[in-house]
């Protein structure tokens, strides 16, 4: 962490601001000392900062064949993600499945669910995708 | 179910099937306050700066792809025009500044800085001058920076002293970069009417009435539109018009979406959504094959133009509706080496450089990625950028001018710069002389346009 001739001048002056009447050439050394310390060591960082509603659209598609519910559902169940809706078409032997899933109870991240879900997909030889729902909303509601 | 079953399986689609992807985000990042008297503090501040803002700049937009299953192609830097912050320093300081940038935006993981740029459509400052005869050696020397200079405006007129001097600039960027194609000029764009917000690398900056940091989306997509074409088969063009709006409308709420999330990620005020149609070398990802969906031949045939003219109509009029912040350039790019369909025009001699010049009069930027011969004259080039020009302050409207004078080369022969740059075959120009109009100098004086108050 390199700070600034600037940067340090202003955490200075600040620091004696704030000390008022206490401020002594010791005290300000001190402060100053403790506030860049502690500077360095803040690395901001929003990665877990999530805001959404938390629902997200599972989207399966492939070959239908036996297990394909179970296989997804099991993990679901596992992970803690509650399913509020499904629906699913089968057209000849092709199946599209598509779930809204609450994910915000769940005990895994979206990436960890979509992690483990890639792995289903190999699995059952099928496609899985899960996207936030809030990028339906956006594309296809007014 | 909230959604249709057929909306969920359209956004799926786009995404995996047509190549829908957010072309850029790029996070504009204000150094006018970087300034110290010695280049060395200066230096460090500029890199002190840009690290502090964009250090998870990648990592975020990595989230957000996974989080909406949207891939985010580009994650990039866009900064204040150097020459303005820096004006009193030289040339061989603004090579250290350079190189100062491509270390910062190395170090954060972007592949493209951009903003070595000057403002200079009314005249130079001596900073700006410095700035400008230092981009061929900063190009040169540095891997990750784009360069722009904005040579014209409706307002001001075009600088003829700098459109001059700029053909040199770049017939010399040509030669320095000649052991790779001449890939300086890839990464040089000379404008008129640049805008301040555009997202998009090369010509990206911070405009100065920018915040401290911002960011800004860049939204692509030119196969979703193509397959919504194809599949609406031989309609009238009202209908045509309509069928690309509605895309443009989805794919700009996409982009918007993802931008807001990427911004309030960082903490900082998102800018704009800029709903150009980007192409990519990659099959499918082509506005050629647009053109060509929409019923000419091929790029260059009859009717081209107005095709273009309609479908950046169209892009434009869904985009608006989705999104409330639109800007930056906004309308489909035309990049000669970046499209696989518009490099097979041109090498079918389809494609000329005069239809190519009527074509960016109803689009969003220029004569863009062309190369030409290595030994076409400074005043031809000069020639043709003042025509761009010419073009955009008397329509009101962005141009620009990316020309490639391949050192060495000649009509027949190819640039390969590989991803995505991508290849273009050198085209013919013009060899009648041009030199006594340009080589007047002054400026071309500010349209009848200009006088709008």
């Amino acid at each position: 962490m390199n700070i600034t001739e600037d940067e340090l001048r202003q955490i200075t002056l600040q620091a004696i601001d704030e000390l008022g009447e206490k401020a002594s050439p010791e005290t300000v050394k001190k402060v100053v000392t403790e506030i860049i310390q502690k500077s360095g060591e803040t690395v901001v960082d929003n990665t877990a900062k999530q805001t959404e509603s938390g629902k997200v659209i599972l989207t399966s598609f492939g070959l239908n064949h036996p297990g394909i519910v179970a296989g997804i559902t099991q993990t679901l169940a596992g992970t803690n993600c509650d399913i509020m809706d499904i629906s699913q078409k089968i057209l000849s032997d092709f199946y599209t499945m598509i779930m809204v899933v609450d994910i915000s109870n769940a005990n895994v991240t979206l990436q960890e669910l979509q992690q483990k879900m890639n792995a289903v997909a190999d699995k059952l030889k099928i496609k899985i995708y899960i996207q936030h729902e809030d990028v339906f909303k956006h594309m296809h509601r007014v | 179910m909230p959604y249709e079953f057929e909306e969920i399986l359209e956004t799926i689609k786009m995404t995996e099937v047509e190549h829908f992807d957010i072309r850029t985000v790029t996070m504009g990042i204000s150094l006018r306050d970087c300034y110290d008297r010695n280049i060395e503090v200066t230096k460090e501040k500029i890199y002190s700066k840009i690290i502090k803002h964009a250090k998870n700049h990648v990592k975020y937009a990595e989230q957000i792809e996974a989080q909406f299953g949207i891939k985010i192609a580009n994650k990039r830097i866009a900064v204040t025009p150097i020459s303005i912050p820096f004006d009193a320093f030289s040339s061989k300081d603004f090579i250290e500044i350079a190189k100062t940038l491509d270390k910062a935006a190395g170090d954060v993981g972007v592949d493209y800085l951009a903003g070595f740029s000057a403002l200079v459509q009314k005249g130079f400052t001596n900073g700006d001058l410095e700035m400008i005869n230092a981009i061929p050696y900063a190009l040169a020397e540095t891997k990750r920076i784009t360069s722009s200079v904005n040579v014209a405006s409706t307002k001001a007129g075009i600088n003829m002293e700098a459109v001059n001097l700029m053909a040199k600039v770049v017939k010399k960027t040509a030669e320095l970069t000649k052991e790779h194609d001449s890939i300086g000029c890839a990464k040089l764009v000379v404008f008129c009417n640049i805008p301040e917000d555009n997202p998009f690398v090369a010509g990206a900056f911070h405009g100065v009435s920018e915040p401290e940091v911002t960011i800004n989306m860049g939204i692509s997509g030119p196969g979703v539109v193509l397959d919504a074409i194809k599949n609406a088969g031989f309609t009238d063009l009202n209908t045509l018009a309509e069928i690309i709006k509605k895309t443009a409308f989805k794919i700009t709420r996409a982009g918007e979406l993802l931008g807001k999330k990427v911004a309030q990620m960082h903490g900082v005020p998102f800018g704009i959504v800029d709903i150009s149609l980007a192409p990519t070398p990659a099959e499918g990802d082509s506005i050629a094959d647009v053109l060509k969906a929409m019923g000419v031949e091929d790029v260059g045939a009859p009717g081209t133009t107005a095709a273009l003219a309609m479908l950046n109509d169209s892009v434009k009029k869904g985009g608006l509706m989705a999104s409330t912040s639109v800007g930056g350039m906004s309308g489909a790019f035309i990049p000669v080496s970046e499209d696989q369909g518009m490099i097979d025009a041109a090498k079918a001699g389809h494609l000329s450089i005069e239809k190519l010049e009527a074509m960016t009069s109803v689009c969003s930027v220029g004569l863009d990625m062309i190369a030409i011969p290595g030994d076409t004259s400074a005043e031809s080039i000069a020639g043709i950028i003042a025509d761009e020009c010419a073009i955009g302050i008397i329509n009101d409207k962005t141009t620009s001018a990316r020309l490639i004078p391949a050192y060495g080369k000649k009509v027949g022969d190819y640039v390969d710069y590989g991803g995505l740059l991508g290849k273009a075959p050198v085209i013919p120009v013009s060899t009648l002389n041009s030199k006594n109009f340009v080589s007047r100098g002054g400026r071309i004086p500010a349209p009848m346009r200009s006088l709008t108050n």
